[in-house]
C-alpha cells in the first residue's frame, strides 16, 4: 500500500477505523441464529433430538459391557505392522524415528503452528467438559460410572475456566503456541502409556503368561519407545529451528522436500526389507555398470548443455533414446536397460533446461543423484532380503496402506501429468495413445486391475526378475491412479489463458520450456483441490488389498483378529477403529491442502 | 511497396532513414480465419530504428498483422522476414525471430504465479542461457529503466495496471530484442495510467529501438512515430509519414477515420 500511495502524492488521508461489529451475548447470539423465526426454531428442536438420538446410540454402542475393546489396543502392533519379527521391531521403530525426526525439521522450517489465544484454549477445556457432562448423563452407563464421567467432566471443565480466568487477567491478551499445545496433548497421550493400563497388559496378564516370561520385546511395551519418539520430534523441532535461522531457506526446504520422496523407499528397502547384498556381485557388476553411466552420462552431458552444441545434441539424444530401447531387445540386465533409458531423458532434455555454467554443472549432478539413487533401488528389489516373515511380504497392516499409497501417488504424479500434457499435446499419435490409455484404465474398476497385475505381470516379466506380488499390485494402482490424475491435471491445464502460452511464445520459450515453468506451475495450483481429493482417495482405495490376500490393516481389522480365539467375533469394534485411523490419516490430507492453497495464494492472485 | 517521402525531415521524429537496413518486410501478407479473411497482401517494409504506429478501427486486422511479425498468428500467403529471417515453418527461425523481437499486449499477460523479477529475468536466463547473477542485476536495470525497481519481489496482481505493463515492456526488453511489437498496449488502462506506460515507450522510441505500435494515442503518434499505417478490411489503406498523415491524407477513407478520432 504504502508505495502505490507514494505515486499519488504525499497526501495524507486521515484513518477513519471500521465501524465495530456488535459483539453478541450468548442468548442474542443463539436466538439470531437458531431460533430467529418459527421455522428455523422447529428445524433447531428437531435436528436436536436427532443428533441425540444418534450421539446417544453410537455412545451405547461404544461403551456396552459386551464389546472387545481390548482385542484393539492389544493387536496394536498386528494392525501396524502385521507379523513382522520382534527380534528385528527396532527397525521399525528406527523408521517411525527418521519419520518423525524430517516431521519436526519439516514444521519448523516451514514455519507450521499458529499462536492461538490461551483465553480460547480456556473455552475450548470448558465446552469439552460440558460435552463429555452430557455425555455421561446421555450414555447407558451404571450410576456409578456416572459420577465417575461426571467428577472427570467437571474437573476438565473447572480446568479451562481456570485457565480461561487467569488469561483474562492483566493488560494484553496470553497467546501460546498451538504446537507447545501440540507438545504438551503428546505428552499427556504418552504418559498415560506409563500409567493407564490400557488392553495389552491386562490382555498379557491375564491370558498370555509365555509373554510374560519375555518381556523384554521392544514391540510389546511401547511406552518407552513412544516416550523416546516424543523427546527426538521436539528435539527435531529445535534442530529445525536452528537451521531455519542459520541456512538459506530455499536449498533447505529442497534437501527436507527430497529426503522426504527418498525416506520411504530408503526405509522400506534397506531397513525394514534389509537386502542380502551379496557384496563380491555387487562390487564385481552392479558398481561397475554404475560407474560406466556416472562417467560417460556425465561426459555426455556436459557435452550436450554447451550452449554451442546446438541442434546435434538434441539428434545424439534421440540416438541414446533408441539405443535404450534396443536393449530390450538383447538380454541384459535390467539396471543396463533402465539407466539407458534414464540417460536419455536427461540427454533429451539438456539442451531445454541447462543455463548457464552453473546450471550446467547442477544438471551434472541431479543426473549423479537421479542415476545412484535408481540403481541402488533396482539392485535392492532384485535382492533377497534377510528379514523372514511368515505369509510372505515383508511389511503389512497400516504400513503397507501406506508404502502402497505412497508408491502409488509418488509414480503416478508424473506419469498422470505426462498423459495429460500428451493428451493436450497436437501431436497426433501422443494425443491419441494418452486418450486411449485413459479411457481404457477409467473404464475398468479397479479390483479388476489389481487381480490382473497380481496374476499377469509375474507373466510378462523378463527371465531372472522377480518381482513380488505386492510390488506387482503396485503398478497396478500406479496406472489407474495415473489415468485418474490425469485428468484432474488437464483440467487445470485448460485453465490456462491463450495470453499466457503467447507471452511465453513472444520470449522466445520452446514448448517444453513455456511447459515447465508457465503452463505446470499454474495449472497444478489450479487443480490441488481435486489432485488432493485423488490423493486422499487412492489412500482409501489400499483398502482393496484385502481382496487380492494382502493383509493390509482392513483386512486385519475385518478378519484376522476377529478370528482369534481370544477375541472371537471382534469385527465391529476393530472396523470402527481401522476406520478412524483412515480418518485421522485422509483429514490430515485435507488440512494440508487447505494450507497448501492459502500458501500458494489459491483464489487470491 | 509503397515508399514514403521518408528524405523530408516530418513527423514528431526529424530523422532520415533512407539509408537504414530493412528490419521486417512484409510482401503480399494474407490470413484467413475460416472464410474470413483478415489480412489482405499486407505490404510493407520497416526500417531499422523507425517507428511506425499502425492505426484502423477495430477488425481491421492491425491486431493480426503485428502478431504474425513473431508468428503467434499464421500468415497463410505472403512473405514475412523479419531481420533477415523468413518465417516458415521451420521451429528454429521461429525461436530464433521470437528471441530477437519483443513484444507487449494489450492485456499485460504477465506469469501470475512469479514475481516480478522472476518475470523479467526468466527468458534470459532460459532462452539466453544467462547465469542468473547476471540476469538478475540486468532485471533489475530495465526495472529501474521502467520506473518500478521497488516493486520487484511483488506478484504481478499486486501491481496497478499501468506499473504491469511496464513490466511487461522490461520482461520483453531483458531478451535485448532488436524490434519491439506493441499491440494495444494502453487500451486496457485507466486514463491516468496511459501516460506512465507512454512515457516508457517514448524514452525507448528515442533510444533507438526499431518499433511497430497498434495504438488509437493519437497524441503519441503524433509525437514519436515516423510512419504511420491505417489500416481497414484487412489492407493497408494509406501509408506515410506522421506530418503528412495528418496534415494531408490522400484516402477518403482516413479523412474520415481521422474527423471521427481528432
Amino acid at each position: 500500500m504504502s508505495e502505490l500511495s507514494s505515486h499519488t502524492g504525499n497526501i495524507t488521508v486521515p484513518y477513519t477505523p471500521p465501524p465495530e461489529t456488535p459483539k453478541l451475548s450468548p442468548r442474542e447470539w443463539v436466538k439470531e441464529n437458531l431460533f430467529s423465526s418459527p421455522f428455523n426454531s422447529a428445524l433447531t428442536v428437531v435436528t436436536t433430538i436427532i443428533l441425540l438420538a444418534v450421539f446417544r446410540g453410537f455412545l451405547s454402542f461404544i461403551f456396552n459391557p459386551v464389546r472387545q475393546w481390548d482385542s484393539t489396543a492389544t493387536n496394536m502392533q498386528l494392525f501396524m505392522t502385521r507379523a513382522y519379527p520382534d527380534e528385528q521391531y527396532i527397525r521399525v521403530w528406527f523408521c517411525v524415528a527418521v519419520l518423525l525426526t524430517l516431521t519436526g525439521v519439516s514444521m519448523a522450517v516451514w514455519q507450521a503452528g499458529s499462536t492461538v489465544p490461551v483465553a480460547g484454549l480456556g473455552r475450548k477445556l470448558l465446552a469439552t467438559g460440558a460435552l463429555l457432562a452430557l455425555l455421561a448423563l446421555l450414555a447407558p452407563f451404571s450410576a456409578s460410572a456416572t459420577v465417575q464421567w461426571l467428577a472427570a467432566a467437571l474437573a476438565v471443565a473447572a480446568i479451562g475456566e481456570a485457565i480461561r480466568r487467569f488469561a483474562g487477567r492483566g493488560e494484553s491478551e496470553r497467546t501460546v503456541s498451538s504446537l507447545t499445545v501440540l507438545v504438551v496433548t503428546l505428552a499427556g497421550l504418552v504418559t498415560s502409556l506409563w500409567v493407564v493400563p490400557y488392553g495389552h497388559h491386562s490382555y498379557i496378564a491375564k491370558r498370555v503368561p509365555r509373554v510374560l516370561a519375555e518381556p523384554g520385546t521392544v514391540a510389546l511395551t511401547t511406552k518407552l519407545p513412544w516416550t523416546i519418539m516424543l523427546l527426538i520430534v521436539v528435539a527435531a523441532y529445535f534442530a529445525g529451528r536452528l537451521m531455519r535461522n542459520r541456512l538459506p531457506t530455499n536449498p533447505t526446504r529442497a534437501t527436507l522436500l527430497m529426503l522426504w520422496l527418498l525416506a520411504p523407499f530408503f526405509l522400506t528397502y534397506l531397513v525394514l526389507r534389509d537386502p542380502d547384498f551379496d557384496m563380491g556381485h555387487v562390487l564385481s557388476t552392479d558398481l561397475p555398470i554404475f560407474a560406466a553411466y556416472a562417467v560417460g552420462g556425465a561426459v555426455l552431458l556436459s557435452w550436450l548443455t554447451r550452449p554451442s552444441t546446438g541442434e546435434t545434441g538434441r539428434v545424439v539424444a534421440v540416438l541414446i533414446l533408441v539405443a535404450g530401447f534396443c536393449t530390450f531387445l538383447t538380454p541384459m540386465r535390467q539396471v543396463v536397460r533402465l539407466d539407458m533409458l534414464l540417460l536419455a531423458t536427461f540427454a533429451l532434455a539438456a539442451p531445454t533446461f541447462a543455463g548457464g555454467p552453473r546450471a550446467r554443472r547442477r544438471y551434472i549432478f541431479g543426473w549423479l543423484g537421479v542415476l545412484g539413487v535408481m540403481s541402488w533401488l533396482i539392485t535392492s528389489i532384485n535382492t533377497p532380503s534377510t528379514v523372514t516373515v511368515p505369509g510372505g511380504f515383508f511389511i503389512g497392516g497400516f504400513s503397507i496402506t501406506l508404502f502402497i499409497a505412497f508408491i502409488a501417488l509418488v509414480i503416478s504424479f508424473p506419469l498422470g501429468i505426462a498423459l495429460a500434457l500428451a493428451r493436450t499435446s497436437s501431436m497426433p499419435i501422443f494425443r491419441q495413445l494418452a486418450t486411449g490409455f485413459i479411457e481404457v484404465v477409467r473404464g475398468i474398476p479397479l479390483i479388476t486391475v489389481l487381480i490382473f497385475f497380481s496374476i499377469m505381470v509375474p507373466l510378462f516379466l523378463p527371465r531372472g526378475m522377480h518381482l513380488g506380488e505386492v510390488a506387482a499390485v503396485a503398478i497396478g494402482y500406479v496406472l489407474f491412479s495415473s489415468a485418474y490424475l490425469a485428468e484432474n491435471v488437464r483440467g487445470g491445464l485448460q485453465s490456462i489463458t491463450r495470453g499466457q502460452h503467447e507471452a511465453a511464445e513472444a520470449v522466445g520459450m520452446t514448448t517444453a520450456q513455456k511447459t515447465v515453468f508457465i503452463v505446470l506451475p499454474q495449472a497444478l495450483r489450479v487443480s490441488i483441490p481435486p489432485l488432493v481429493g485423488h490423493c486422499i482417495g487412492v489412500f482409501k482405495e489400499t483398502s482393496l488389498l484385502a481382496i487380492i490376500g494382502v493383509f493390509d490393516i482392513l483386512y486385519i481389522g475385518r478378519i484376522v483378529i476377529p478370528g482369534q480365539t481370544e477375541f472371537m467375533g471382534s469385527t465391529r469394534e476393530n472396523v470402527l477403529f481401522v476406520s478412524v485411523i483412515y480418518w485421522i490419516f485422509a483429514y490430515q490430507m485435507s488440512k494440508a491442502s487447505q494450507r497448501l492453497e492459502r500458501r500458494t495464494g489459491l483464489g487470491e492472485r | 511497396m509503397t515508399d514514403t517521402t521518408a528524405a523530408e525531415p516530418t513527423g514528431g521524429q526529424t530523422r532520415d532513414l533512407s539509408g537504414a537496413r530493412d528490419m521486417i518486410v512484409c510482401e503480399d501478407v494474407s490470413k484467413w480465419y475460416g472464410d474470413f479473411q483478415a489480412l489482405d497482401g499486407v505490404s510493407a517494409t520497416i526500417k531499422e530504428q523507425e517507428v511506425v504506429v499502425v492505426l484502423g478501427p477495430s477488425g481491421s486486422g492491425k491486431s493480426t498483422w503485428i502478431r504474425c511479425i513473431n508468428r503467434l498468428e499464421i500468415h497463410q500467403e505472403g512473405r514475412i522476414v523479419v531481420d533477415d529471417v523468413e518465417l516458415t515453418n521451420d521451429l528454429r527461425n521461429i525461436e530464433k525471430v521470437r528471441s530477437e523481437v519483443g513484444m507487449v499486449f494489450q492485456q499485460f499477460n504477465l506469469f501470475p504465479h512469479l514475481n516480478i523479477l522472476d518475470n523479467v529475468t526468466l527468458a534470459p536466463i532460459w532462452v539466453r542461457k544467462k547465469p542468473r547473477a547476471e540476469a538478475e542485476a540486468q532485471g533489475m536495470a530495465l526495472l529501474e529503466r521502467v520506473g518500478i525497481p521497488e516493486q520487484a519481489q511483488k506478484y504481478p496482481g499486486q501491481l496497478s495496471g499501468g506499473q504491469q505493463q511496464r513490466v511487461a515492456i522490461a520482461r520483453a526488453l531483458a531478451m535485448e530484442p532488436r524490434i519491439m511489437l506493441f499491440d494495444e498496449p494502453t487500451s486496457a488502462l485507466d486514463p491516468e495510467m496511459i501516460k506512465e506506460v507512454l512515457d516508457v515507450m517514448k524514452t525507448l522510441a528515442l533510444s533507438g529501438m526499431t518499433m511497430m505500435v497498434v495504438t488509437h494515442e493519437m497524441g503519441f503518434a503524433k509525437e514519436v512515430a515516423d510512419r504511420l499505417i491505417f489500416m481497414e478490411g484487412g489492407q493497408i489503406v494509406e501509408q506515410n509519414t506522421t506530418e503528412l498523415f495528418f496534415s494531408n491524407p490522400t484516402e477518403e477513407r482516413t479523412k474520415l477515420f481521422l474527423s471521427q478520432i481528432l
